[in-house]
């Protein structure tokens, strides 16, 4: 076996892994504020949002093989790989790929170790801009894009992870305020009903959304890796079986359920009621749809989080607790620098130790790292069983009731 | 800096689209409701008088009509995640949404 091919299918091995976690990262977006309202059983919610990711994952029949061009550059327009890394059966750009992804799974594991809800697109930007400095240089960044639309680091993901929270937040909140003006004095059983059903079917929106937007920017990584190393030829379309195993990836990713994720968003962040779920859920659905119509690339975690905010600030009486957003906040911020850390750290060793050895030594070292943090987690474990229990913070007393 | 203009062009879009969409829909939703409740006769827990008030036709009518303007909103978003993944796009130029081809 020679040695590119080795890289490869670590590549591709690496990439899956990377899907898998984005879908348990990302189950909460779509599905925390049915499962705290109990509009839905934690098991039920998560097979649901599994299946839907796989449709939606499977729908994607044109898949833009540029994904990286929003933010490194080592590929041209048409999405062919660029010839100067191909060299040694694609290895120099293989490696910064493989560089890119073991950032963008060590931030993802280590933010649901803590249950924060971070951005996936963010960390894998992250790995890959943090690679290709190590690998190409600061002229390897597309930093500003080419003044024709939105792109670059700065169009593609420090703008649009500023605007879209607060417009979430904004559209939320105007419609959990219109939702309790006109429904005040109307009994319950009228109410309950019919919200639960609206927020199954937004969240259920939200969840195919997230399973065509997701899964191809992997299905892009690995058939990059496929151009790249000479096993693939085409640049409009991908194979089939990366599609399948990318929307297998992620679909079971988001079965095992983010559950730490979850209970932040569903319990700590706010207290949810269904009405409020409903109008989170539209609130996000309207958002990714619209910006992704407009080209506007934005994350569905910032604009998950920002309705879930905006319910807590529409509804009267509604508790944001600003500590826990403060901590989301922290962990957004510093996603991307974090992310990018350890792929510029990953590119550098495996560069050190030499092609085929390297990208084995960085896969075993992040395989684990990946051990570590879920043996941790099982000290603490969230699950099916308590996603929904009180919520307390940690370093301040709960104060007792009046 | 053309990026911080095409943020804002495409920004205020979103706040547009996510004001009449995000909210106006599940505004509407919650008409639906409480038309739905006014026909049971369960807009307020109990009538003027103290006891149920009386069912009433209209209030059917209402619901239907709101609880229709959700479904074709939905519609719209289902047909928007399908065109997407088959690499076409809605245009909204005439009016009427129509699946074109992707530019």
């Amino acid at each position: 076996m020679s040695e590119s091919l080795v890289i490869l299918l670590l590549v591709v091995a690496v990439a899956l892994a990377f899907d898998f976690t984005n879908g348990f990262h990302d189950t909460g977006n779509a599905m925390a504020t049915s499962i705290s309202t109990g509009a839905l059983a934690p098991r039920t919610a998560v097979l649901l949002s599994a299946a839907l990711n796989l449709v939606g994952a499977f729908l994607s029949i044109e898949v833009a093989l540029t994904v990286t061009n929003a933010v490194v550059e080592i590929q041209d327009s048409s999405g062919a790989p660029r010839s100067e890394y191909l060299t040694d059966g694609g290895s120099p750009l293989l490696l910064i790929v493989l560089a890119g992804l073991v950032g963008g799974i060590a931030w993802n594991l280590l933010t649901w170790l803590l249950g924060l809800p971070s951005s996936s697109s963010h960390a894998l930007f992250g790995g890959l801009i943090g690679a290709a400095i190590a690998g190409l240089g600061w002229g390897g960044v597309n930093w500003l894009g080419n003044g024709e639309e939105l792109d670059g680091v700065l169009g593609k993901v420090v703008l649009p992870a500023l605007m879209s929270p607060v417009i979430a937040a904004l559209v939320a909140a105007l419609g959990t305020w219109l939702i309790y003006r006109i429904t005040r004095g109307v009994a319950e059983r009228f109410t309950e009903r019919g919200f639960r059903w609206g927020q199954i079917t937004t969240a259920s929106l939200v969840s195919l959304a997230h399973g065509t937007n997701d899964a191809q920017k992997t299905m892009g990584v690995i058939t990059l890796a496929l151009l790249a190393s000479g096993h693939w030829s085409d640049t409009a379309s991908v194979p089939f079986w990366v599609k399948a195993c990318c929307a297998i990836s992620i679909a079971a990713g988001t079965w095992l359920g983010g559950w730490r994720i979850i209970r932040t968003l569903g319990k700590g962040l706010v207290e949810i009621e269904s009405p409020q779920g409903l109008a989170a859920e539209s609130s996000s659905a309207a958002i990714i749809l619209a910006s992704s119509h407009l080209g506007m690339a934005l994350s569905t975690t910032h604009v998950a989080t920002g309705s879930i905010l905006g319910t807590g600030l529409g509804r009267p009486g509604a508790q944001v607790r600003w500590r826990v957003a403060g901590r989301m906040l922290v962990a957004w911020v510093v996603t991307l620098p974090a992310a990018a850390a350890v792929g510029a750290a990953t590119w550098y060793l495996a560069d050190l130790l030499g092609g085929g050895l390297g990208a084995v030594a960085v896969t075993l070292l992040l395989a684990l790292g990946a051990a570590g943090m879920w043996w941790r987690a099982h000290h603490e474990p969230v699950g099916a069983h308590n996603v929904n229990d009180d919520w307390h913070e940690p370093s301040r007393p709960v104060p007792a009731a009046a | 800096m053309e990026n911080f203009g095409f943020a804002f062009e495409a920004g205020w879009q979103v706040v547009l689209v996510g004001v009449l969409l995000g909210a106006g829909l599940p505004a509407v939703f919650a008409a639906g409701i409480r038309s739905l409740a006014y026909a049971g006769g369960g807009a307020t827990t109990s009538g003027a008088d103290g006891g149920p008030a009386a069912a009433k036709p209209l209030g059917t009518v209402l619901a239907g009509a709101c609880f229709l303007v959700v479904i074709l909103g939905i519609v719209l978003g289902l047909t928007f995640i399908l065109a997407s993944g088959f690499g076409k796009e809605l245009d909204f130029g005439s009016g009427i949404p129509t699946l074109v081809d992707k530019s």
